[in-house]
């Protein structure tokens, strides 16, 4: 049990905010930040760890999906149910830029390491890349390879992964110009990489996360315990890639093992669905939202 | 001729406008039948009651209107008479409703609206509505001393309907109700009480004209003035309830949100009531077509349509509670849904603070307290050694006793003894006093033998588990061991698995998926024992190295290093290049691995058949389990597929990266879908994969065996022949062609599925390439594809065969033509090839034609001379072609550029591509020389520009 005593698993602060169902939170490059953005329309600018909300963003005019802060913490993008893929400045809280194309709701944003370029999965079936240093409203590339919505993306240095409602986790390799379709038969609801970024976890709605190793796509692990079968919920590994976590439905965080599957732990967090979970990049802290309308940080 | 014609003369010639007069009629016809609806909408048009065109050209007219596009009406445009402002001044004139009312309104304004007749008005209300009507035009003509409509209830109807009339005949009289009134005043009484309950927001409901209404207003007289039920009456009462908001008198905040109403009353009536209120949603009455689930709180714009993402897919949080705010109860919390305790760890109501020190605290009880020494498992009391003593001395070992039953008795209740001790046997000695079969016990008959299986058992307890029990006295509790508890709680011990190489017999049909994790670590050797065995790499020993490196990295599993840039000197395309060669060499060996495996298991025929369809499905990684199962399920996930991506050069600049396709053209288009239905493989095979396999298919041959003859048979297996067949049966040339393959067809398996495979990729490639042609797309040659050309060069080798020209056999422009035919229709292939074979017999006839259009090629020229440099630069090799007409030229082109194509890799995608257009207007032009000569001459001049560039 000594496992579960370096798992965040004490409620430190509730963020209060939103009014509605919080659809996603996320820490910004190191932690010290973080921004939830949910169906109220508006995105949040948080301090974790005091507990605090330092700024609310408004532009979006359906709710908010997803958003990403830049390494350096000065931009970040945003997208949701309007169509559109929002580039804000984080201290003036204006929109930079919008950029429009997609033919549905989008579901995730992602910079690039670089935060040159916005990568957006849209229920469009369509990954675009859009990019932040030219004036060109048109998107770098679309990438439509997938047969059903894209739920979810991952950037790496060299890398788009991204996770569709068909089943696939599909890797853009840049490098060498290769799709890798990596069918699982369950559709994707959310894919997170590893730290040392080897593996790839992909949550199906099956209920079960699935541990892939990304230079085979053999499936190294699966695992099971919590409710995913009609929500996006996310699922992520600690920072130090010992565990997994993952969001349930009926409000429940689960861990496990990375080796061996087993529930570590898990532990009520909110009264309904978990949106979404991430996983401090340094310290053992947690962020959990769900539809509640609260925003959970969890520590040691 | 009339003679009044001749009265005029007439100069020039009348203006016939016959087609313009008829076609407007024949309009007018079609307009008034309704055909004209059935028009799309920009062919439809506008028509006055004439047939003419409302709307036409500015030059005509513009628009059509008034009376044939004058004003007004027949008399045309006539000024107003003029009057004199003067003596008629124009007063301050009055608006009235009727200024700002339609026609209908108007109508309805003046009782012109359907309304029963008074005949059958059985109530009144028309008449009484009639009535009010007329009153209020008198009014109008009389001013009279109460300003404004006259209250309804001033004027009562002026006629008896029937139903009056016939409810007087029955004995009703005015202002008694219609029901029965002799029912029991009491149980009236009660529902009428009742129903007071319910409805004590029924002010703002109006009185409706239907019979409902009527007696509900009945039952719900105020109780003061009809306490007696018998003589109630049907006036109308209009003030129901007590007036209870601090709304100005009439108001009704709900007058534009009904929706609220319901869910006020709601309220009121639970506040009555013990004061829990059941919340209930109002989602339904507000938003009410979709299921209800809108999320809440976030109304969306006016201009915004509701849509299916608007619902609330989360639903079960009432956030519609805090949501409807009413503000005319200034008495109560507004908010007083939040009364709720929101959730555990806040136990304090909004407004209120936790109490630092309670007066009350609970008092709590704790759990009793269990003695240290408390043992969970009941033991009896008879100390365990007085059963064990005995065991030093063996009894004698005795016959049993002759009676059966006897014995069974005794050796069950020996059993018995042995498990719980001598005290049972103390006890059932003392129970059984005077029965004469637990004789044995007091040592009669069996006491011996008894005595025997006594210690028998014992010993045998012993032996099992209770060794410690000796050297232990004094620990009252035995100590479990894992297998003991696990048994007791009836769990199975894990079986433990034991990776042999084959698992053909244990795994079966269910895949555990977690034994796969350390599959990865432990993965067998075996497979790297075949593959060193294998070396598909022979000839070129560095490459051997490199792929015997990659299968150790492959098999490895685990975290492992990311570089992969071992092997500096090699760019990076022909990196990629040799990875996937070597992946799919690995593949290649796996599965010959399995396949021998499947055919020693020939007992499951099944399997066999997956394992043959194996061979060309299939990703490249699922092949990671050894053994049938994977071979059995070639659905099991995950499944991994490779394709070719293009990153944009934009993209790659953004990320950093060097563009893997740096300065070549871009891909065509991935058209999957079509190229689902044209592979009869299994679904699962992508053209791409399929093209990976028939690589590994290659190198398997160039490896294992080497000898030059296998590549003229990959060149046969080019055409294969089933194909053809399937489509085209009735083709004589195939017949031929199926002569010349023949062998091929009674060769291996193997070698029909590497045609297959390679038919597969052949497919694959004319397809796209013919799609990146008809969508404007350059055609790629990516890295793969040359590899896929190579075999053209092959069949360009047997094509230089003597007799085997291009009517003989169907060289791959056939072949695509009918792959594309395909597509659109399968009967449209057969006369299409015999418009080719018309074709190729006259070709004098068609390099006339050319000569003869030669003056309008210029323009072709100049356009081709438009496009790109590059394509000039290809036009120098093939000018030659130009200058002979012969028909014949364009194949002997085509080989000659077949040939160069070896010379470079750029040169060869330019032949290629030429090539493809070739085929392309072959295709077309053979299509149509069928129906007109004009369309043959357009085309081959066409085609002719295409040769240019």
């Amino acid at each position: 049990m000594s496992a579960t005593a370096e798992l965040p698993t004490k409620e430190a602060h509730v963020l209060k905010g939103h009014e509605g169902a919080v659809l996603a939170a996320r820490f910004n490059g190191d932690g010290n930040y973080a921004l939830t953005c949910g169906k109220d329309r508006t995105i949040r600018l948080w301090n974790p760890h005091r507990g605090i909300l330092i700024k609310t963003y408004k532009s979006h005019g359906r709710e908010v999906r997803d958003v990403h802060v830049t390494s350096d913490n000065a931009k970040f993008c945003s997208c949701g149910g309007d169509r559109q893929v929002y580039y804000w400045d984080v201290s003036t809280g204006r929109v930079i830029r919008k950029f429009r194309g997609h033919d549905g709701e989008v579901n995730a944003v992602k910079f690039n390491d670089s935060s040159s370029v916005v990568v957006s999965a849209g229920f469009d079936r369509s990954l675009r890349v859009w990019d932040c240093r030219s004036h060109s409203v048109e998107p770098v590339q679309i990438i439509d390879t997938f047969l059903d919505t894209v739920m979810s993306v991952v950037l790496t240095k060299t890398e788009i992964i991204g996770g569709s409602v068909d089943g696939t986790v599909r890797t853009f390799d840049m490098r060498i110009g290769r799709e890798m379709s990596d069918n699982l038969g369950q559709p994707v609801n959310c894919i997170s990489i590893s730290n040392d970024g080897n593996c790839v976890l992909a949550g199906c709605l099956d209920s079960t996360l699935r541990l892939l190793d990304r230079t085979t796509g053999e499936l190294l692990q699966v695992y099971k315990g919590h409710i995913s079968k009609s929500f996006k919920t996310d699922c992520c590994l600690t920072n130090s890639d010992a565990h997994v976590i993952g969001g349930s439905e009926d409000g429940l965080v689960f861990f496990w093992d990375l080796v061996d599957a087993k529930v570590v732990s898990k532990f009520r967090a909110h009264d309904l669905v978990v949106t979404s979970v991430s996983y401090h990049p340094k310290e053992d802290c947690m962020l959990t939202s769900s539809v509640d309308g609260t925003i959970r940080v969890w520590k040691k | 001729m009339a003679s009044d014609e001749e009265d005029f003369v007439f100069h020039g010639t009348p203006i016939e406008r016959e087609e313009e007069i008829a076609s407007r009629k024949k309009k007018a016809v079609a307009g008034a039948s309704g055909n004209l609806r059935t028009l799309p909408a920009w062919k439809q048009e506008v028509t006055d009651e004439e047939g003419r065109r409302r709307f036409h050209g500015a030059f005509t007219g513009g628009y059509s209107a008034g009376y044939y596009n004058t004003v007004g009406s027949k008399d045309g445009w006539a000024p107003q008479s003029f009057t004199s402002s003067r003596k008629n001044r124009a007063g301050a004139r009055k608006q009235s409703i009727s200024d700002f009312l339609d026609e209908d309104e108007k109508a309805d304004m003046e009782g012109q609206s359907l309304s029963a007749s008074s005949q059958f008005d059985t109530f009144g209300f028309t008449a009484a509505e009639y009535s009010r009507k007329q009153v209020e035009k008198e009014q109008h003509e009389r001013p009279s001393a109460i300003p404004g409509p006259v209250p309804d209830e001033l004027i009562a109807p002026v006629s008896e309907s029937i139903g009056v009339k016939l409810l007087l005949k029955m004995g009703w009289r005015r202002g008694h109700s219609i029901k029965d009134v002799r029912a029991s005043s009491d149980a009236r009484r009660e529902a009428r009480k009742a129903f007071l309950a319910f409805s004590t927001d029924e002010n703002t409901k109006e009185t409706s004209d239907s019979m409902v209404s009527e007696t509900e207003v009945e039952t719900s007289l105020d109780p003061q003035f009809s306490e007696d039920i018998k003589i109630s009456e049907s006036t109308p009462v209009y003030v129901l309830n007590p007036k209870q908001d601090l709304h100005g008198l009439g108001y009704d905040p709900f007058k534009h949100a009904p929706e609220f109403r319901e869910k006020k009353r709601s309220r009121l009536s639970a506040n009555k009531e013990a004061g829990f209120r059941k919340p209930l949603s109002m989602k339904e009455s507000l938003f009410g077509p979709k299921s209800g689930k809108i999320a809440p709180g976030f109304g969306i714009g006016a201009l915004e349509e509701l849509d299916v993402e608007d619902e609330d897919v989360y639903g079960g949080y009432d956030f519609d509670q805090t949501y409807v705010i009413e503000d005319e109860q200034p008495a109560k919390p507004s908010n007083d849904n939040r009364l709720r305790l929101t959730s555990k760890e806040h136990d304090v109501l909004p407004g209120f603070g936790a109490a630092k020190n309670s007066d009350y605290s609970m008092e709590r009880f704790n759990p009793p307290k269990i003695p240290k020494d408390f043992v969970t498992r009941h033991k009896f009391s008879g100390p365990l050694e007085a059963e064990t003593k005995p065991t030093l001395s063996a009894p004698p070992d005795v016959p049993p006793p002759a009676d059966n039953n006897l014995k069974l008795l005794i050796e069950g209740f020996a059993t018995f003894v042995s498990r719980c001790g001598k005290l049972y046997e103390d006890l059932s000695r003392e129970k059984n006093q005077s029965n004469q079969l637990f004789d044995f016990l007091r040592g009669g008959n069996g006491h011996e033998y008894y005595a025997r299986r006594l210690w028998e058992e014992q010993q045998k307890r012993g032996d099992q588990s209770k060794l410690t029990i000796d050297v232990k006295p004094s620990s009252s509790v035995q100590k479990m061991t894992a297998e003991e508890r696990g048994s007791l709680l009836g769990e199975k011990p894990l079986q433990r698995s034991l990776k042999e190489t084959d698992t053909s017999a244990s795994s079966g049909g269910s895949f555990q998926f977690p034994t796969n994790l350390s599959d990865t670590f432990t993965k067998s050797a075996s497979t790297q024992e075949a593959a060193d065995a294998v070396k598909p790499f022979k000839d070129d020993t560095a490459k051997q190295e490199r792929f015997e490196q990659f299968l150790k990295e492959k098999y490895k599993g685990g975290l492992r290093s990311t570089d992969f840039n071992r092997v500096n000197s090699m760019s990076e395309s022909a990196r990629a290049q040799e990875r996937l060669d070597f992946e799919s060499a690995a593949e290649a060996i796996e599965k010959g691995k399995a396949y021998k495996e499947v055919r020693r298991a020939t007992e499951r025929p099944l399997d066999f058949l997956a394992g043959g369809l194996q061979f060309t499905s299939g990703g490249t990684e699922q092949i990671k389990d050894t053994g049938v199962v994977d071979m059995k399920s070639s659905t099991t996930y995950p499944k991994r597929e490779e394709f070719q991506w293009r990153p944009s050069p934009l993209l790659c600049k953004r990320f950093d990266l060097p563009d893997p396709f740096m300065g070549k053209l871009p891909p065509a288009p991935r058209a999957r879908n079509k190229m689902d239905s044209l592979i009869f493989m299994p679904d699962t095979v992508k053209a791409a994969s399929a093209r990976q396999v028939s690589e590994s298919q290659e190198h398997k041959k160039e490896t294992s065996i080497e000898e030059p003859e296998v590549e003229v048979e990959v060149e046969n297996v080019e055409r294969p022949v089933d194909l053809y067949k399937a489509i085209f049966s009735d083709d004589s040339e195939d017949d031929e062609d199926q002569v010349m393959n023949g062998k091929i067809q009674e060769g291996q398996e193997k070698k029909n599925e590497a045609a297959a495979s390679t038919l597969n990729r052949l497919i694959a490639g004319d397809f796209l390439e013919s799609l990146g042609k008809e969508l404007g797309f350059e055609v790629p040659s990516d890295v793969p594809y040359q590899e896929g050309t190579k075999p053209m060069e092959e069949e360009n080798k047997s094509r230089s065969k003597p007799e085997s020209s291009s009517e003989k056999r169907p060289d791959r422009s056939g072949f695509k033509e009918k792959v594309e035919e395909k597509t659109s229709s399968l009967t449209l292939g057969s006369e299409d090839e015999k418009s080719r074979k018309k074709r190729e017999k006259s070709p004098r006839k068609r390099s006339g034609g050319n000569d003869l259009s030669s003056p309008s090629e210029s323009s072709g020229d100049e356009r081709s001379k438009k496009r790109s440099s590059k394509k000039d630069r290809y036009r120098n090799n093939d000018s030659e072609s130009d200058s002979s007409s012969d028909y014949h030229s364009r194949d002997k082109q085509g080989s000659r550029s077949r040939r160069k194509r070896r010379e470079s890799s750029r040169e060869k995608r330019s032949s290629h591509k030429k090539h493809s257009k070739h085929h392309r207007s072959k295709k077309s032009s053979s299509s149509k020389l069928v129906y007109s000569s004009d369309e043959d001459r357009k085309e081959s001049k066409r085609e002719k520009r295409r040769r240019r560039d």
